[in-house]
């Protein structure tokens, strides 16, 4: 079989990747946030939790939190809403131009995402194209100004960018779905919605909650949204974690932030990961 | 019969070679990585500035008549300039031009290196406003020299203002709800206090503000909030807001004014009776250079009267050396507000270090974060 070097060969470089790029900088992150900041801006390695204290008392950090989690879950559930009927779709009653369609869907992928970022921008802007046309059809009389630089251009530009995250992993679990199992199901009688119920619908979990998940974690992390097209009080967390250790030279601090996120995101791709072992076809 | 022997052995050799290459690998990973710091030949010069500070209309003179070459990174902001030299790539830079809001937290971090005025003749040519200012010097040196100044001036689309507005508090006024754009960043917190009148009777007060003062900060600019329309965070988003008319009043910079009428939009600049805040960006050697010697040569170029006019042209900035006005043509003397420019730089509470900035920047959170 396999000799000792060639399996130290082959597990040495990932273990190094990971050693160097994942384990020591969380690990340097986990540090920080134990360690304060002096005024002249010099880190002190003074173990204490004073970090942790203040992100519990600042009502800001953690009322920042909640709101990129609460836009995080709008656009996991809008991208879900979009991406399910279409990897549905494509999967069971598109036949003709099937890759095509496939290649469409995920062309934003491929798009940078702050190209996706600025067309929102020419479209949704005081005189963007939207409004240009409202006001054209006299449907409005003033442009119509929550469309840019609102929390509502953020949610519709991450639900744009996400889409695609959510729609590949439910496309692959329908595509997994033996097609015979539909037919014996239907064979033994259930109606279209029983069969979409009882078998399509468990049999697709798996992928819904990678899908979700992704939509989820990239989202709510994300910085750059907010900052290009979110509102005058639209921030997210990321944009906390930044000005913290940027503006204000406080790395433990943002560590301490930084970590509490971590521990979030840790946390619920174990749970994901729990649920698509238990629902998981096989 | 043995054949299970020589398996082993080569085995053994094969593992030991492997290791061996492993060992050579890692060698040459390390060496990839340490060379980093050791691309900078000598005779080359490595900056890190602001946007324009090194263009080649002015740095390609040095260049020909040091037979050097000098290589340009740009920085976003000052954050991420501190960011950069805190961050253990200080060695990988020999020049520096840190705002003065962050000016004396490099130097007292020990990022800067001490300049021997004496060896920039130029140095004298500088405006005395500038150079008196304590912000770059510490236990009797001088960390770094002036180079291009300006301040935060109010911009206003002149087809809504015919007139420039007197008082920052247009900002506030409901008829413009929806139709502002303040600077994401603490120089707005800095205007609000002015506002509020604490830059009275000492105008570095705003950078020392008690925490009643803070307060009060906040709760004015919680009400400028509905006004709001954005948040600029780059120069050209600023410009891009006023183009496609998403505003009509803002702070900004001389910078926007430029671009703007370059564009031939109809823009306004002016200093409100409040007065305002401004920048100087200094120059400084990072202590970790090992080309100081070149780097003073660059820095005493950077600071001559002809450089300062080119870097004029380019930024829109105003030169540190008052000399570069002679070169230019009155018109340009006067946009820049060089025919008289005490009375200007009075006008401007020019940015210091703030011993607080993390408190600042927790209340100027808490102002983003409301809804």
């Amino acid at each position: 079989m396999y000799s000792r070097a060639y399996k130290t060969i082959i597990t040495l470089p990932p273990l190094v990747w990971v050693t160097l790029f994942l384990l020591v900088p969380y690990a340097l992150l986990f540090a920080y946030s134990f360690w304060s900041v002096t005024p002249d801006q010099v880190v002190v390695h003074n173990w204490n939790l004073g970090n942790y204290a203040e992100l519990l008392r600042t009502p800001v950090y953690l009322q920042v939190l909640f709101r990129s989690m609460r836009i995080a879950l709008s656009v996991t559930i809008l991208s879900l809403a979009l991406g399910f009927p279409l990897a549905y779709y494509l999967s069971f009653h598109c036949h003709k131009h099937k890759s095509l369609i496939y290649q469409l869907v995920i062309i934003p992928l491929w798009v940078s995402y702050l190209v996706l970022a600025y067309a929102w921008k020419t479209i949704l802007g005081s005189t963007g194209v939207l409004n240009t046309l409202l006001m054209y059809f006299h449907i409005v009389k003033e442009p119509v100004s929550f469309l840019l630089y609102s929390q509502f251009a953020v949610i519709l530009t991450l639900v744009h960018i996400y889409t695609p995250f959510t729609f590949l992993p439910i496309y692959a679990a329908l595509e997994q779905i033996p097609r015979h199992l539909i037919e014996a199901s239907q064979d033994l009688g259930a109606t279209p919605r029983q069969t979409f119920r009882k078998v399509i619908w468990p049999l697709s979990l798996p992928g819904v909650i990678a899908g979700a998940t992704f939509a989820f974690v990239l989202s709510f992390g994300d910085f750059f949204s907010p900052l290009l097209i979110g509102g005058p009080g639209g921030i997210m967390i990321s944009n906390v974690v930044y000005s913290v250790f940027g503006a204000a030279y406080n790395w433990p601090l943002g560590a301490a932030i930084s970590f509490c996120m971590l521990v979030l995101v840790v946390a619920l791709l174990q749970c994901a990961e729990h649920g698509e072992r238990r629902w998981s076809f096989s | 019969m043995q054949p299970q022997r020589p398996q082993r052995s080569e085995e053994l050799l094969f593992a030991l070679r492997s290791w061996r290459f492993l060992l050579f690998a890692v060698f040459l990973t390390v060496l990839a990585l340490g060379s980093g710091s050791c691309t900078k030949k000598e005779g080359n010069l490595n900056l890190l500035v602001w946007e324009g500070y090194a263009d080649p209309l002015f740095v390609r003179g040095f260049e020909e008549k040091h037979h050097c070459k000098i290589t340009a990174s740009y920085m976003g902001s000052s954050d991420e300039l501190v960011a950069k030299l805190r961050g253990g790539s200080a060695s990988n830079y020999d020049v520096i031009s840190p705002s003065s809001d962050v000016a004396t937290s490099i130097v007292n971090a020990g990022l800067a290196a001490p300049l021997d005025v004496s060896r920039f003749p130029a140095y004298a040519q500088l405006s005395p406003q500038l150079t008196s200012l304590p912000l770059v010097k510490a236990n009797g040196k001088v960390y770094g020299v002036p180079f291009l100044w300006g301040p935060n001036p109010l911009l206003y689309d002149t087809t809504v203002f015919p007139e420039p507005p007197q008082s920052w508090a247009v900002l506030w006024d409901p008829k413009y709800k929806g139709k502002v754009s303040v600077w994401d960043d603490l120089s707005t917190p800095y205007m609000a206090a002015q506002i509020l009148g604490f830059d009275r009777p000492d105008p570095a007060a705003i950078y020392n503000l008690t925490d009643e003062q803070l307060e009060a900060v906040k709760k004015k600019l919680l009400e400028l909030k509905p006004n709001v329309r954005k948040m600029w965070t780059t120069g050209g988003e600023l410009t891009n807001l006023f183009q496609n008319h998403e505003v009509v009043l803002a702070m900004g910079w001389p910078l926007m004014t430029t671009q703007l009428r370059k564009l031939n939009f109809p823009i306004g600049e002016t200093i409100p009776q409040e007065n305002t805040t401004g920048w100087i960006d200094h120059l400084m050697i990072t202590a970790r250079s090992e080309n100081k010697e070149l780097a003073e040569k660059f820095v005493e170029y950077m600071i001559e009267a002809s450089s300062q006019k080119l870097a004029t042209d380019v930024t829109g900035y105003a030169p540190a050396n008052p000399g570069a006005a002679n070169l230019m043509t009155a018109e340009q003397r006067k946009l820049l507000h060089l025919d008289d420019i005490d009375a200007y730089q009075k006008r401007i509470i020019f940015w210091e270090n703030v011993p607080r900035r993390a408190k600042y920047n927790e209340m100027w959170n808490e102002v983003k974060a409301a809804q």
